[in-house]
């Protein structure tokens, strides 16, 4: 502002005037945030499918039809599946890590950069990449388990039922443990040693300890992560798009991996806008549960 | 010294010069085309292609060779063929007009002309004088995949169509033969005609050679699959739908039986065929491994070593059995059209005229023979004239074969199902047969996916759809001739 704008604006002290300059800040994020959030709504009670020239209003016909439709309670349950398996192992690990690295060891920083290179690549990039890594033919998985079982492996890890969630979780973990690690290592450089110190003098143990006095410490950040990841796996789409589609059939379809089916390969516009809304309600109950219960809100 | 490789070679340069050389008394649509086109010099027209080798075309041969003649620049859009229905619907949605001409699945076709987004081409046709060399693509392409509703919005453009490959060594083999004849109590069929002759030769040939070749090797992965379904349900006589009352039967005995024929097929083909697509097919066969397999054209020029000392081609395993290879109808008879490419202009185009001119010339008889022959594109043979052309018979030794098996397939194919929403059954398709690699029971699999059919139709509109059905089925390349 110059020297003659400041003057003026003293001399006439319009209170206003900041919120006129927020004003235009204001409008576009509106427009690019919750206008569409609101479109979507609307659409969700219409009847737009790409193909069909017919798009009037269809009351709660979209939401009625998520009631029955199998498919989608499967994806949601396939969802929760990973997110219980992977989360706690994810956080375990980091943890465990990051006690590791707390210690001062040669080449820490080295190591640490290193655990950390899977976070840094795009999760489709890493499944289309663990993909060859899974090919029967070409993959050097099956190759090295080939090399321990003495025959020929030929593992359908992307195929069989079997093979296809532990190859799925193997991946999340693979990439996102680092994650934890990181946070959570940050969390335990921060804890007060002098306690940690005096309670080894009083004979405490280790898990005493890292009940009593270090969990609380890193409780707030462990919180955070646990809410970051938990969002992340609730939304899950690129490994497994990258891995599986979603196969076999829709065994390990996920609801963004059943919502993207629906919206770009079906066309359902409307019937989509309704899912991306259930899944909004779904997520907004549990992280509001999840902020209560871990104390966040406070 | 000049081998046959380099006749072939001369005899497409010689092709070439020719087609850009005719003298203006023998006026062809090319010809016309391009006269007309020089009106709209300086302009540019944007076409969406298949992303990959199949763009090669425009990219490297005819956007560059139009932009010489007409002065029109070409500007071409690659897409995966998973995303080009979507990006021609997306535009067309939203009116921008981003695209001129298109490429367009002919199985695509009902949707997108029930949209609107593809453009009536009968007044061009007749404006620039088309409709003579449209006469002359192959029956099945032209018949079938150019109208909609008694319309033409689309030149088929691809003679795609799949073949059976074998190795004749294999096969031939007296060694095997006699073996076969012990065993089985007849001669080994060569090449065997039915399912039932492919699959005792198939696993006889593991057996024999200890898997050091195997019986055959297959399209298996879901999104290859869905072809294959559909072509050998309609060998083994089932119909998709009940014509009176639109009912899903592709869970009838026909169905089951191609499930169960496939899990069996499967013991005697390399392990993990289960997740084979084009490329792991293309490289065991081409290896060697396979002693028999369908699949698209390209396999059968690969296998004959054309083309591929190409860098563009670098990806595609050297051939260890150039020359060891025949051709023919797959099992059935009837082979599957799966997938191809019509030519086609958007109805939001806001270069209608050069864009419908552009497609002429690539679809006209004079540039379409130099285009299928273009050692690194995927066009395939379409047209009369291709099949019987001197140039491309001398381009490998087997070469005349080969041209004649693709006549035979396009004589005999069968159009890929072609509906409202067409993608919305065939990924139940896929999904089926991704639950039967995943170990579920074919019949339950099949009772599903005609109640998801069932499901798919009554929200279409059931009278609606039959509609379409009907026109669908009432062509020659529906069902086979029993």
């Amino acid at each position: 502002m110059t020297v003659a704008a400041a003057t003026a604006l003293r001399a006439n002290p319009d209170r206003n005037f900041r919120y006129w300059l927020l004003t235009p800040a204001i409008f576009l994020l509106l427009l690019v945030g919750l206008f569409p959030l609101f479109y979507s709504l609307v659409v969700s009670f219409m009847r737009i499918d790409m193909m069909d020239t017919d798009t009037s209003f269809a009351g709660l016909y979209n939401y009625a039809n998520m009631f029955k439709d199998k498919r989608l309670w499967a994806a949601l349950g396939h969802t929760l599946l990973i997110t219980v398996i992977a989360l706690p192992i994810e956080l375990l690990l980091g943890l465990a890590m990051a006690y590791l690295f707390l210690e001062k060891l040669p080449g820490r920083q080295i190591f640490i950069s290193l655990l950390v290179l899977p976070t840094i690549i795009s999760p489709i990039v890493a499944g289309a990449t663990w993909r060859l890594l899974f090919d029967n033919r070409y993959g050097p998985i099956n190759q090295v388990l080939g090399w321990f079982a003495g025959h020929p492996v030929t593992a359908l890890w992307t195929i069989n039922p079997h093979l296809v969630y532990p190859a799925i979780i193997f991946c999340e973990i693979w990439q996102w443990t680092p994650f934890m690690f990181l946070i959570l290592l940050a969390a335990l450089s921060n804890v007060d040693k002098s306690q940690t110190e005096a309670a080894a003098i009083d004979g405490a143990g280790f898990f005493r300890t890292f009940r009593r006095i270090v969990l609380p410490a890193i409780w707030p950040v462990m919180a955070i992560a646990i809410l970051i990841r938990g969002l992340d796996l609730a939304r899950i789409f690129d490994i497994i798009w990258a891995l599986t589609s979603g196969g076999p059939g829709t065994m390990t379809e996920t609801i963004s991996v059943y919502t993207y089916a629906q919206g770009f390969k079906q066309f359902e516009t409307s019937y989509t806008a309704a899912i991306a809304f259930l899944v909004i309600v779904i997520l907004t109950i549990v992280v509001t549960w999840a902020i209560r219960r871990m104390g966040l809100a406070k | 010294m000049v081998t046959r490789r380099d006749l072939g070679k001369i005899g497409l340069a010689a092709g070439f010069a020719g087609t850009f050389t005719r003298p203006a008394w023998a006026e062809s649509a090319a010809d016309i085309a391009v006269k007309a086109a020089q009106q709209y010099k300086g302009q540019t027209i944007t076409i969406v292609w298949e992303a990959g080798l199949q763009s090669l075309d425009p990219l490297n041969f005819s956007g560059p060779k139009w932009k010489e003649l007409t002065g029109i620049d070409v500007k071409v859009v690659e897409a995966p063929i998973a995303e080009m229905f979507t990006k021609i619907m997306q535009d067309f949605k939203s009116g921008a007009g981003a695209y001129d001409a298109l490429n367009v699945v002919p199985a695509w076709m009902p949707d997108l002309v029930n949209a609107g987004a593809l453009e009536v081409l009968d007044p061009f046709v007749d404006k620039y004088g088309f409709r003579d060399e449209l006469q002359k693509i192959a029956p099945t392409y032209r018949d079938n995949q150019m109208m909609v509703n008694g319309k033409i919005y689309g030149f088929p453009d691809d003679g795609d169509v799949f073949v059976m490959y074998y190795r004749t060594d294999v096969l031939g083999d007296p060694a095997l033969q006699a073996a076969f004849k012990a065993k089985l109590g007849y001669d080994l069929p060569v090449p065997p005609t039915t399912w039932k002759e492919f699959d005792e030769v198939g696993a006889f040939i593991t057996e024999f050679t200890g898997g050091k070749t195997y019986g055959a090797g297959f399209f298996r992965e879901s999104g290859y699959a869905n072809f294959t379904f559909q072509e050998r349900f309609r060998n083994e006589g089932g119909k998709f739908f009940d014509g009176e009352t639109m009912k899903a039967t592709i869970n009838t005995d026909a169905g089951v039986k191609v499930f169960t024929d496939w899990l069996a097929e499967n013991k005697f083909a390399p392990p993990g065929v289960e997740q084979w697509g084009f490329v792991e097919n293309l490289a065991a066969f081409l290896q060697g491994q396979t002693a028999m397999t369908v699949s698209w054209p390209p396999y059968g020029r690969w296998a004959a070593g054309y083309g591929t000392d190409q860098e563009v081609m670098s990806w595609v395993p050297k051939s260890t059995i150039a020359g060891k290879v025949g051709y023919a109808m797959p099992p059935g008879g009837h082979p599957e059209l799966a997938a191809g490419f019509c030519l086609s202009v958007s109805s939001t185009s806001k270069n209608k005229e050069a864009a419908y001119l552009f497609i002429q010339w690539l679809n006209s008889e004079a540039v379409s023979l130099e285009r299928v022959k273009l050692p690194y594109a995927l066009r395939d043979p379409f047209r009369d004239s291709h099949f019987t052309d001197p140039g491309y018979a001398a381009l490998w030794p087997e070469a005349k074969d080969y041209l004649a098996a693709l006549q035979a397939g396009a004589n005999n194919g069968l159009l890929d199902l072609s509906l409202l929403q067409t993608d919305k059954y065939e990924e139940v398709l896929r999904q089926s047969v991704s639950k039967l690699w995943a170990g579920e029971d074919p019949k339950a699999i099949l009772d599903t996916a005609a109640g998801e059919w069932d499901a798919i139709t009554e929200k279409i509109g059931v009278d609606k759809q039959k509609a379409i059905y009907a026109d669908w089925a009432s062509k020659s390349g529906a069902y086979p001739k029993m």
